[in-house]
């Protein structure tokens, strides 16, 4: 996990960010348990409240569970939530498409061709 | 705000000496963190925390430790004693005794305090392994680091650190900064830290709950990222100085324009001028709420 103190991202954010990313893509199973907040603190040298404000924003995205005395558990994931964090990521590109566009001047049209022609060099 | 349970509870604590007062109708130290005592020279931080650790006696107002032994506890029962470390600025090493006599006697006087682990702090630490000097010879830097070996060597629940990073350099400190964070993690949730400090940014990535005091009150208290959602940074315009003014804790500006803390409350009140609005570092908090009082006082 990188954290960056500068980018102007608070660091719980990126941390939640990271996790996120992680268990969305199945990189970490259910029931796993997250590092202890404080080892995590300590691992990534910063402080226990910015740690624990990372797993309370994803405890309330339903990501997580705190269980009593063990910590924080990866919860079951239904594949929609990992197909909506992928929309995501395609309406962001497009949306950067899309400005671009605007700027070299290119109408609608030759937009979606432009797609439809990548979208078949990929393939082939 | 987060709920926690308090390693520390205090409730009216008043100690007055000349014209100083301190006077604290509640204090609460949160179980389980690093909490920084923030505060000029004089403000009272280092007589709060002797009267915490019961270096000094002569207050009044009632002390809670662990959420069940109060002040007389301390002094009668071993176990709360032994449960805390406390680490002052004064020397507390006899100034004829050598590195070797200090361990020694701390060996003697402290029921859980680990021989082996206080050696591998002092290497940790860089200490000089210099047996025979005498402590007193020491410089500052290294004194600091034989007491922090100190009680990082014994087995305690509650550390209270006066003015740790002070005579640290800054490797020094980044390591006590570690040194705390492994503390914390040591007993996830049960162990904590109290310490003063006026190099605020060199242990803001250590701080997870800040008390600021000034003349002798708590001014502020909190969580750290807590506090970076009540207040906010704002920039601004020159031409737009005199209307943010109103709502700026303490405001710095130049012939280009203003920057100045705010209740991210009243943020809506500057509606309508161009201002760039920052998430404000522990530092900037405290420095804005010290000038602020300091205006209020007449100090200067």
């Amino acid at each position: 996990m990188i954290i960056s103190q500068m980018s102007g991202v608070p660091i719980y954010q990126q941390i939640a960010d990271n996790f996120r990313t992680d268990i969305l893509e199945g990189k970490i199973a259910e029931g796993t348990y997250l590092p202890s907040i404080r080892s995590l603190a300590r691992d990534l040298k910063i402080s226990v409240i910015t740690t624990m404000k990372a797993y309370e924003i994803l405890e309330q995205e339903g990501l997580i569970t705190a269980v009593q005395g063990k910590g924080y558990a990866v919860n079951a994931q239904d594949g929609n939530m990992l197909r909506e964090q992928h929309m995501r990521k395609v309406e962001e590109g497009l949306l950067q498409a899309i400005a671009s566009a605007r700027i070299a001047g290119l109408s609608q049209s030759e937009l979606i061709e432009t797609l439809k022609l990548l979208m078949t060099l990929q393939e082939e | 705000m987060m709920e926690f349970n308090s390693v520390i509870h205090g409730e009216n604590i008043l100690k007055k000496y000349g014209k100083f007062r301190l006077d604290i109708p509640e204090l609460d130290v949160p179980r389980g963190f690093a909490t920084a005592l923030i505060g000029e020279n004089g403000a009272g931080k280092s007589t709060l925390l002797d009267i915490i650790a019961g270096i000094r006696l002569d207050y009044k107002g009632s002390l809670r430790f662990f959420d069940r032994y109060d002040d007389k506890d301390r002094e009668n029962d071993p176990a709360v004693k032994n449960a805390i470390g406390y680490e002052g600025t004064g020397n507390y090493f006899l100034p004829m005794w050598t590195v070797k006599q200090g361990r020694e006697i701390q060996k003697l006087l402290f029921d859980s305090f680990d021989e082996d682990k206080y050696i591998e702090m002092c290497r940790y630490l860089a200490v000089p392994d210099e047996d025979n000097k005498k402590i007193s010879d020491l410089s500052d830097g290294n004194q600091m680091k034989l007491k922090l070996a100190g009680v990082l060597a014994r087995d305690t629940e509650l550390l209270l650190l006066d003015e740790p990073a002070s005579p640290l350099d800054p490797l020094m400190r980044d390591k006590l900064c570690d040194m705390i964070r492994e503390y914390l993690q040591s007993d996830e949730g049960n162990k904590s830290v109290l310490f003063s400090t006026h190099n605020i940014a060199d242990m803001e990535a250590v701080t997870d709950y800040m008390i600021l005091v000034e003349n002798g009150r708590i001014v502020e208290q909190g969580f750290v990222e807590d506090l970076k959602e009540k207040y906010v940074v704002v920039k601004g315009e020159k031409a737009d100085e005199e209307f943010a003014e109103k709502v700026l804790y303490s405001k710095s500006s130049n012939a280009y324009g203003f920057e100045g803390l705010c209740l991210a409350e009243r943020l809506d009140e500057l509606a309508g001028i161009n201002v760039k609005v920052e998430i404000p570092s522990l530092s900037q908090i405290c420095v804005a709420i010290m000038k602020q009082n300091s205006a209020l006082y007449g100090i200067r």
